[in-house]
């Protein structure tokens, strides 16, 4: 009975509850499409830039993290390359050997990782392989080949055909030599990869560098960061039987993980802010209707209705438009992310900007369950919490006062 | 009571007479040290063993130097090894490898990389003087140690001086033997320390003849030294330090 008065009591004003109702909804959509964007955004950056080079997440000796020795080294590479591609969400392992050398052409020189990489399966997670400004990837059947970054290319002066003296320490410390031809060069864009990374063969880099069949990394992709992620239990599991840890994306990538967190923290201030305010108009609408109704509620309390039922039907009151009012928002807030999903956003900013932040020029906000209903219900929340004073008021009143008030 | 004040005053002045006159200041310690190391020139047969949890090398090397600044380092066995080769003249460094048949210019940047997989850096090879111009030494404490004493020299860098290192601790011998040598990195924690293990007689001169560099934050890895045959002082033809004898050696 309290709901269906309250419902009533609702549209006896229709006009200042639609205008209730209206800021609700355009609160609760915003804050749908604005999260998803965000998530949508994130996602992208962080995908972006780990399928450059570091993959969604890597296998490492223990201890490689800390200190990144070729001597540190996994001893059966495929055993583990398998297991982990056996693993729901991984779709790639590639093996990695990364040494460290000096690269020579005639007299100039410069240090350099020299990358010895599995050109089938890192073209796979790596986005290097299309991303070649010159000449063309490393191929399986390669075998003195090499690519490597255009800024590196050019501060050696080599082109696409010429040939590189490479020179470092092997595992066992002794003198890794060799020749290699340059297969083609890559332009990635982020300028510490291009001007430090070459990449030859795994098998050739595993002979040059004494590493006797072995690997130092295991970089792994999958169909989404998000489902690498779901993987790395199972990842950690074979990890450690075989004295190998996984490393994932944020340890990879701090300074990313940690711009984003503090992006995500200053635009919950925002949200937060943008919750309080409407939710002090709402609670505001709906104190002003109380104390027009004080002398309405003395009557019903003459009746003989408790003062505790009057309050928790405006309260219901309270709760039948928040509830109302932000399930019109999600739905017309999702309906709208969705569409923008299949859409895209294109961005009015120059793309080469963008691209120094591993950032598409067309961008797609994710909808999820979070994104769709951490705005809504905390919005949901805070006037159901506020609405306990106007409840409190209401509950205070005694039919003899309430009756004479003006 | 006279007489007896006299003697009391001449065996004090015969005691404290040597304390006093050897004990130089830091400066003249340190260059003393490196001059007896090095001198004007040498010519020295040396074995470097590299020691790692899971292998041990041995490598064998026959060294040049001229000067403060020129050092060639020519490694003579095992044969995996032999024939490469390293060049410092002034401040630039060259590295010859005979699979190669190649010199390359060492990149500053590589100049904090380890030496032939040792324990040493390229900048070991070729800034060991930095520690005479770059620094500002003092003298910090002198103990008694088996007959000789034995003073530790802080050295500190000169304000904007290119090092690498947050101060380096020096202990050399009242004979200027160059007995220890702690590094210390910018945040003043010792990084690694050379000791010398056994001191002997080379070309009539007390020296180091075998010293170990022990890194610090790796405590079961060293790279051990020895030098077992020397010669200071001699003349050597000007075409030992150039980069057509580094790649084609004569003699």
């Amino acid at each position: 009975m309290l709901v269906a008065l309250a419902w009533r009591n609702l549209w006896r004003r229709p006009q200042r509850t639609i205008l209730s109702l209206i800021s609700i909804a355009i609160v609760s959509g915003l804050l749908v499409f604005v999260l998803s964007f965000q998530d949508g955004v994130y996602s992208t950056m962080k995908e972006t830039t780990l399928r450059i080079f570091d993959g969604y997440a890597q296998l490492q000796p223990t201890g490689y993290a800390d200190d990144p020795r070729l001597e540190l080294a996994i001893g059966h590479p495929d055993e583990l390359v398998r297991a982990a591609e056996g693993v729901d969400g991984v779709t790639t392992a590639a093996a990695r050997v990364n040494g460290f050398a000096i690269l020579a052409n005639g007299s100039r020189s410069y240090a350099a990782a020299v990358v010895g990489v599995d050109p089938a399966s890192e073209a796979k997670i790596s986005t290097i392989a299309s991303r070649m400004s010159g000449g063309r990837y490393l191929r399986a059947d390669d075998t003195n080949k090499a690519i490597l970054g255009d800024i590196l290319a050019k501060n050696l002066g080599v082109k696409v055909g010429g040939k590189l003296t490479m020179l470092g320490s092997a595992r066992d410390g002794s003198v890794a030599a060799d020749v290699l031809t340059v297969a083609g060069v890559y332009h990635s864009g982020i300028p510490d990869l291009d001007r430090s990374i070459l990449e030859m063969p795994l098998a050739r880099a595993q002979d040059t560098f004494g590493m006797e069949g072995a690997a130092n990394t295991i970089v792994l992709g999958g169909p989404s960061l998000a489902a690498v992620n779901r993987a790395l239990p199972a990842l950690d599991a074979i990890g450690r039987r075989s004295g190998v840890a996984v490393r994932d994306w944020q340890a990879m990538e701090p300074a990313l993980r940690d711009a984003i967190d503090l992006k995500y923290a200053t635009s919950m201030l925002f949200y937060a802010s943008l919750v309080v305010v409407v939710a002090f108009i709402i609670l505001n609408t709906l104190l002003m209707s109380v104390l027009e109704r004080t002398r309405e509620f003395g009557m019903l309390l003459a009746l003989g209705m408790r003062s505790g039922q009057i309050g928790a039907m405006v309260w219901i009151e309270l709760l039948g438009l928040a509830l109302l009012g932000s399930a019109i928002g999600v739905a017309i807030g999702a309906a709208v992310t969705l569409w923008l999903q299949n859409q895209g956003i294109v961005m009015p900013i120059d793309p080469k900007l963008l691209a120094q932040f591993g950032v598409p020029s067309r961008l797609y906000p994710a909808l999820t369950a979070f994104s769709a209903l951490a705005g809504p219900a905390a919005l949901l929340l805070t006037i159901v919490v506020g609405g306990l004073v106007p409840y409190l008021r209401v509950a205070r009143l005694t039919p003899a006062i309430a009756m004479r008030a003006s | 009571m006279v007489p007896r004040r006299l003697l009391v005053t001449i065996l004090a002045a015969m005691t404290a007479a040597p304390a006093l006159a050897a004990t130089p200041n830091a400066d003249v310690i340190l260059r003393q040290a490196f001059a007896n190391y090095r001198s004007s020139s040498s010519q020295s047969t040396v074995a470097m063993t590299v020691h790692r949890p899971d292998w041990e090398r041995r490598l064998q090397m026959k060294g040049w130097t001229r000067g403060d600044n020129d050092a060639l380092v020519r490694f003579i066995a095992p044969a995996k090894d032999a024939g490469n080769a390293t060049l410092k003249v002034g401040g630039d460094t060259w590295v010859y490898n005979p699979k190669l048949n190649q010199v390359i210019k060492l990149p500053g940047s590589m100049m904090s990389q380890s030496w032939m997989g040792s324990d040493f850096s390229y900048n070991d090879l070729s800034k060991s003087e930095d520690i005479i111009t770059d620094y500002t030494h003092r003298l910090v404490a002198t103990a008694q140690v088996s007959g000789h004493a034995v003073w530790t020299v802080e050295a500190t860098p000169k304000p904007g001086a290119p090092v690498v290192w947050g101060k380096v601790a020096l202990e050399v011998r009242d004979d200027y033997v160059l007995m220890g040598e702690t590094f210390f990195d910018q945040d003043m924690k010792p990084a690694r320390r050379m000791t010398a293990d056994r001191v002997g007689i080379l070309a009539g001169r007390p020296y180091p003849v075998s010293m170990t560099m022990h890194p610090l934050d790796q405590p079961s890895q060293w790279t051990r030294i020895e030098t077992s045959d020397a010669k200071f002082d001699v003349a050597l033809p000007a075409y030992l330090f150039t980069l057509s004898n580094l790649q084609n050696p004569r003699s």
